[in-house]
């Protein structure tokens, strides 16, 4: 009697997710894979086109840049980002006075508004007022035109990526704060310097969270560059920051060609599941060498 | 090998003060067990000898250094946690073998320096395991195997035992001595059972509010305590002990009173302690009521009500008194410890 109801409850309580889970996800994408099939301008009625829009996808050469991009943005943003969350775990797992300050500090990008971010790197990234250049320029360096060389702009989305990296950087200080005291006391004594403590013990024993954080990092960053691409370097200059989410949402929302829009958002969909397949089987064979 | 030698050490975390000025000697090559209530300083004791934690003031001294600001690992100490400590995902011989590695000791040298320390604690078998697949019994081990691969001058043990049931502890008190004896290096084992304490150590030192608060040989602490601190922490049960005072050739102990002839201590507000094995139960003496009967094997322990006062005392487990019987209770006169009531130092008769 007791479990029955205790089966109620919950169903009870999960109702609202599932609820959600089904109208905003599960329906859309089912939806969508209905709408790849399809011609469709939201003025006329949707007509039936078949593999249309793939052979169609698969001669685009505006969509195997947007590949090509998204890749290259994930093959440097997710590590670099994932670095930058660790260094700032091990930075401030500790107890000190401010850390609290440091540690907001670290997460608060990540909770300002995108367009607001997007905004505010619109202004650093400015060639010729922006702070980022004078700084580059008073220390000496280059400074580029951000916003309308190709090689620049790729970057500067990249670099944007890196400061919104609070959730990984929680994670990681969580993972790292797990570790017993003692094994670094025992490594004082040992005669273990930091950096062979690091190699041989924290990143071990952190190891499978970064996995995890790798993977979820990996299918976040497919989607993530949507907006600083919109609204920073508007896909340009020549297509060099149009990634895959941008590219659906121009083809989708400007040029109102829903079903050209799925058949590109079910292979990026399938790009990510290959990805991450692929990562999970690494990640399988190395997480049996950490399991503790 | 060397010895272990604490001068004037203070240690005060904020406004608490963990070492008051800790005085101690561990001879070269000696087994000395610090042992203490929880709060005594005696795990901070050990971690300023392992460099651990810095000290306030004072000085660390092993052999001819002064080590007070080495850090740990050119301290040439090797310790053992209460946790064993153990890299989850190193194996049971890369865990033995780690500080070798740390200290870039050649690969070949580290495998036989490793093959050796497991020898000696009998953990050989367990090489490719990793520490989740060990039991309790076997990490200690292998921790051990670990401190001593590297040849330390001192070991440090902090409370090392006390994660193992109590049969396996029983065993393993009985093999750290046996290690101990033949390494033969000078080691410092801290407890909070005091049982552990008197078995083990060649001497005890007990700790109690920051300061050594007497350091002798398990049979002397136990016999003549300097205080009542020591008098009350050492012993299970532990020692009877009444408000006193000795006037007109008598000693009043709370409900007791004893002939006494000796003049030292009269007048003088005390306190009287005696062990449960000097209190005799049958014949003469005062009315008292058996509350508790606990037998304990070899022997078995009464607990009387003596005038609204607890008495315990020992007596052969052969048929002991009823829970409930009136007794007749008589403290022996030459096993009374006397402590000044304000001090708590012991005072001779």
């Amino acid at each position: 009697m007791f479990r029955d109801r205790e089966r109620r409850e919950s169903a009870i309580m999960l109702a609202p997710y599932v609820v959600g889970l089904a109208v905003l996800v599960a329906l859309p994408a089912a939806i969508t894979f209905g709408l790849a099939l399809t011609e469709y301008d939201l003025v006329r009625a949707p007509r039936f086109a078949g593999f249309d829009n793939f052979y169609e996808l698969w001669d685009d050469t505006v969509f195997w840049t947007a590949v090509r991009n998204s890749l290259m943005f994930i093959l440097f943003a997710v590590p670099l980002r994932l670095i930058g969350a660790v260094a700032l775990a091990l930075l401030l797992h500790r107890r000190f006075r401010g850390a609290a300050g440091y540690r907001t500090a670290g997460y608060l990008p990540s909770v300002v508004p995108d367009v607001a971010f997007a905004l505010l790197w619109l202004w650093i990234l400015n060639p010729l007022y922006g702070p980022l250049n004078l700084a580059l320029g008073a220390a000496g360096g280059p400074t580029p035109s951000w916003l309308t060389d190709a090689r620049a702009a790729q970057w500067a989305v990249i670099i944007m990526s890196l400061f919104t990296i609070g959730e990984g950087f929680v994670v990681a200080m969580a993972t790292r704060q797990g570790i017993a005291g003692e094994l670094y006391e025992l490594g004082a004594v040992e005669g273990a310097s930091p950096l062979h403590m690091l190699w041989r013990v924290t990143l071990p024993l952190m190891a499978p969270t970064l996995l995890l954080l790798l993977c979820r990092d990996t299918i976040f960053s497919f989607q993530a560059n949507f907006v600083p691409a919109l609204l920073v370097t508007g896909g340009g200059p020549e297509y060099a920051t149009t990634y895959l989410p941008l590219f659906i949402y121009r083809n989708g929302f400007e040029y109102l060609r829903y079903g050209y829009a799925a058949a590109a958002t079910i292979l990026m969909f399938l790009i990510t599941a290959l990805i991450v397949y692929l990562q999970y089987r690494i990640v399988k064979r190395w997480r049996r060498a950490f399991v503790v | 090998m060397a010895e272990l030698r604490f001068a004037g050490v203070r240690k005060d975390y904020g406004p608490v003060r963990a070492l008051r000025g800790l005085d101690l000697e561990a001879a070269d090559g000696e087994l000395l067990v610090l042992v203490g209530p929880s709060g005594s300083g005696k795990s901070t004791a050990l971690r300023t000898a392992a460099g651990l934690e810095d000290v306030t003031a004072g000085s660390v001294h092993i052999g001819e250094r002064d080590v007070t600001r080495v850090p740990p690992a050119e301290r040439n100490v090797a310790m053992v946690f209460q946790s064993y400590a153990l890299f989850p995902h190193l194996s049971v011989a890369e865990n033995i073998a780690f500080g070798l590695r740390a200290r870039k000791v050649p690969r070949e040298e580290a495998r036989l320096k490793v093959e050796r320390a497991a020898e000696l604690v009998e953990c050989g078998d367990l090489f490719e395991r990793k520490p989740f697949e060990l039991s309790g019994g076997e990490r200690q081990r292998v921790a051990l195997a670990r401190a001593l691969v590297r040849e330390p001058d001192v070991f440090l043990l902090d409370e090392p035992l006390s994660n193992l049931d109590a049969q396996l502890r029983v065993h393993m008190r009985a093999e750290l001595k046996l290690l101990h004896q033949r390494l033969g290096t000078t080691m410092v084992h801290v407890t909070h059972d005091q049982v552990e304490a008197l078995t083990m150590g060649e001497r005890v030192a007990v700790l109690g509010d920051g300061v050594v608060q007497q350091v002798a040989t398990p049979a002397e602490v136990y016999r003549r305590p300097a205080n009542r601190f020591v008098a009350r922490f050492i012993g299970s049960p532990g020692m009877n002990l009444f408000r006193g005072r000795a006037e007109n050739g008598t000693l009043h102990a709370g409900p007791f009173a004893i002939d006494w002839s000796s003049p030292q201590v009269r007048g003088r507000e005390l306190e009287v302690g005696v062990r449960p094995e000097h209190v005799s139960v049958g014949g003469e003496g005062t009315a008292a009521e058996v509350r508790v009967v606990e037998l304990a094997g070899s022997e078995a322990y009464l607990h009387l009500e003596v005038e609204q006062t607890t008495v315990v005392a020992r007596v052969p487990p052969e048929q002991p008194p009823a829970v409930g019987s009136r007794v007749r209770v008589q403290l022996d006169p030459d096993r009374l410890h006397l402590f000044d009531h304000e001090t708590g130092a012991r005072l001779e008769a």
